[in-house]
């Protein structure tokens, strides 16, 4: 592959440009173009066309050099520079924009290579940077369209400059020292993608394909769609079929669309971070540093628990984007899901389950809803004899039982010599295993009821992750030492609720 | 709440159904949740809300029917903000607001004096300062 930017070994003070290429790769995307649509469907309408073949073709030119002279425009004004202590990138025609993001604020680097960026050959860095503060506004820069050797190139500059930042400014050359040893934490297995059907999120996009193709459906003129009838509704044994062939291809999709996000992932270790590589379309390669790993969370959903599969995902202190950025283990085995767990951060032993007030309550609380509905069912009943509403709250009602009970299973917690655990949830189970320095302080709430039942919800907070794992409906009396137990002595003034009265 | 309680107040005439009932109903619900809104809530808020800064975190408790214990150690604070309201510029009021890396670990300290709380800030800015340690 030629390399139409400058040679690589250049100093680390001149600016770089991206590929010409990615002016071809924006044309077709209309990246830019994308911009000013608002302002040409109110001009176009203003002008007022004819629906004859020639506007229309005039149209696909117009919208096409548009685009390929945004495209070109941006790419010219475009320039980035990894400087001894910062990353910097200058933009924008009119309004010039520079922006330096200090070394030692990077967070992370991704490389990803969508469809059309691989047929030309080109990749997209994203460089991720702490914001600083509270963690929650992250800022990114991105780079697009450069050849994969000089995206890897990059990536290990920035990489290995913030390692020196960190050690200590010294020479500053931009060579990359070789690359250590590789370690492979996690390989995707291709008979994974069979769990893919039990879970949500893999379920939701057929879903999404369906919705988007129905509305295609409705904006074609009627003429152009062939007459079908509707299949005949009327045996039941039809209605069965079509169920079943609705079923499959839900299955199906949910597949193909594992296939797509994670064909071969893998996760290796490479130094002081972690790699982990995935896509099928769009090839994404993320990176986070093992040092700002506070903890991870297995999760595995009521489906899953089916099939004995979990998921992985990294709480990493400031990473932007976590719940993608994050994941170690998209789809697998339980235990390889364990095992990976455990190998990221000390397993803490058995969770510990919550006592019996708390099987009460959540009891009470999934049936709540469906006493409700039965209530106003009941009235509707009595009042005008409309009986759906009745039979409904009354399933509700029922199923309410097994829910409460489910969750309940789910709730644990446990202290391990440098970690702990809280696990909660039915339909997505999660359990989130932490490390005590993690810990940035807690939270104890406690509802007039859980005061009655002598119950109490602790959240650790953390500065990773979503910010904090509840513990819920734990012994009022224990909070105290789980708190202690699970970060350091300064936990001891969290009072447990009783003196509180 | 009380406000859309209130404008519920206002159903017009001609609705159907179990309008006749909200005509009376409604203006008792409302004054009830005044009542309670202005009358009780402020007083048992009060009554619970505790603040403690020791030397090594911050810990406050609010809350009236569910309660809620913040703790942040002094060593994991980020960032001090002290703000006024227009309402608290009047009583001369300031609240205090402790941040740590975590969206869900931050202490608020409500309606302190206005000295007092820059008192606090102040002290507590110095002191994690010292203490940071790097950890998050």
């Amino acid at each position: 592959m030629t390399d139409p930017a400058p040679a690589p070994p250049a100093p680390a003070a001149t600016a770089r440009r991206t590929s010409p290429r990615v002016v071809l790769v924006h044309t077709l995307t209309f990246r830019q173009a994308r911009r000013l649509l608002p302002y040409a469907i109110p001009a176009l309408a203003a002008i007022g066309l004819g629906g004859g073949r020639w506007t229309v073709a005039g149209l696909v030119v117009g919208v096409t050099l548009v685009s390929l002279v945004t495209a070109a425009l941006s790419w010219w004004r475009f320039s980035y520079l990894v400087g001894p202590g910062a990353v910097v990138v200058t933009r924008g025609l009119v309004q010039r924009s520079v922006r330096a993001v200090p070394t030692d604020r990077i967070r992370g680097v991704e490389v990803e290579a969508p469809p059309v960026h691989r047929l030309l050959g080109l990749v997209r860095v994203r460089i991720d940077a702490a914001a600083g503060g509270t963690g929650s506004s992250e800022e990114e820069l991105l780079v697009d369209g450069l050849p994969p050797a000089e995206g890897d190139r990059l990536r290990t500059a920035v990489l290995t400059r913030r390692a020196r930042a960190a050690a200590g400014p010294e020479d500053d050359d931009a060579t990359a020292p070789p690359e250590p040893a590789e370690e492979e934490f996690a390989r995707f297995d291709n008979r994974w993608l069979l769990y893919a059907p039990l879970v949500g999120g893999y379920l939701a996009v057929p879903l999404a394909a369906v919705g988007a193709l129905s509305r295609v459906v409705d904006e074609l003129p009627a003429g152009t769609l062939p007459d079908v009838d509707g299949p005949a509704l009327d045996s039941v044994g039809a209605a069965a079929v079509v169920a079943l062939v609705a079923l499959l291809l839900l299955a199906v999709g949910a597949v193909v669309g594992a296939a797509v996000v994670n064909w071969g992932f893998r996760l290796v270790r490479r130094g002081d971070s972690l790699v982990a590589v995935r896509g099928l379309l769009t090839r994404r390669h993320t990176e986070l540093e093992i040092d700002r790993i506070r903890g991870v969370a297995v999760a595995d959903g009521a489906g899953m628990r089916l099939a004995r599969a979990a998921r992985v995902n990294a709480l990493v202190t400031g990473l932007g984007d976590a719940q993608r950025r994050g994941q170690l283990l998209p789809l697998g085995p339980r235990a390889e899901a364990e095992a990976l767990a455990r190998r990221l951060v000390p397993d803490p032993g058995p969770l510990t389950a919550h006592p019996a007030a708390a099987r009460r309550r959540r009891i009470t609380r999934a049936l709540t809803g469906g006493l409700l509905v039965t209530a106003a069912g009941a009235v509707l009943t009595a009042t005008s004899g409309w009986w759906p509403l009745l039979v409904v709250g009354v399933v509700l009602t029922a199923l309410g039982v097994p829910l409460g009970l489910g969750r309940y299973a789910s709730l644990g917690h446990a202290t391990g010599p440098s970690s702990f655990a809280v696990r909660v949830g039915w339909l997505v189970r999660e359990r989130a295993v932490l490390e005590r320095r993690a810990v940035v302080g807690w939270q104890v709430k406690q509802s007039w009821f859980q005061r009655r039942a002598g119950l109490a919800s602790v959240v650790a907070c953390v500065g990773a992750g979503r910010g904090g794992y509840i513990a819920l409906d734990m012994a009022a009396d224990e909070v105290a030492d789980f708190a202690v137990a699970a970060s350091e002595p300064w936990a001891e003034q969290l009072l447990p609720a009783p003196p509180a009265r | 709440m009380a406000v859309v309680v209130a404008l519920l107040v206002w159903v017009p005439d001609d609705l159907g159904g179990p309008e006749p009932f909200l005509r009376w109903a409604v203006p008792i619900v409302t004054a009830l949740d005044v009542l309670v809104v202005v009358g009780i809530r402020p007083w048992f808020k009060h009554r619970t809300y505790r603040w403690e800064v020791t030397a090594e975190a911050v810990h406050t408790r609010t809350g009236w029917l569910s309660r809620t214990w913040t703790l942040v150690p002094v060593s994991r604070i980020q960032t001090v903000d002290v703000t006024r309201g227009l309402l608290q510029q009047v009583f001369g009021l300031a609240s205090v607001a402790v941040y740590t890396a975590s969206s869900q670990g931050t202490v608020r300290i409500w309606h302190l004096e206005h000295g007092m709380a820059q008192r606090v800030a102040e002290d507590l800015t110095a002191r994690a300062e010292r203490t940071r340690d790097a950890a998050t």
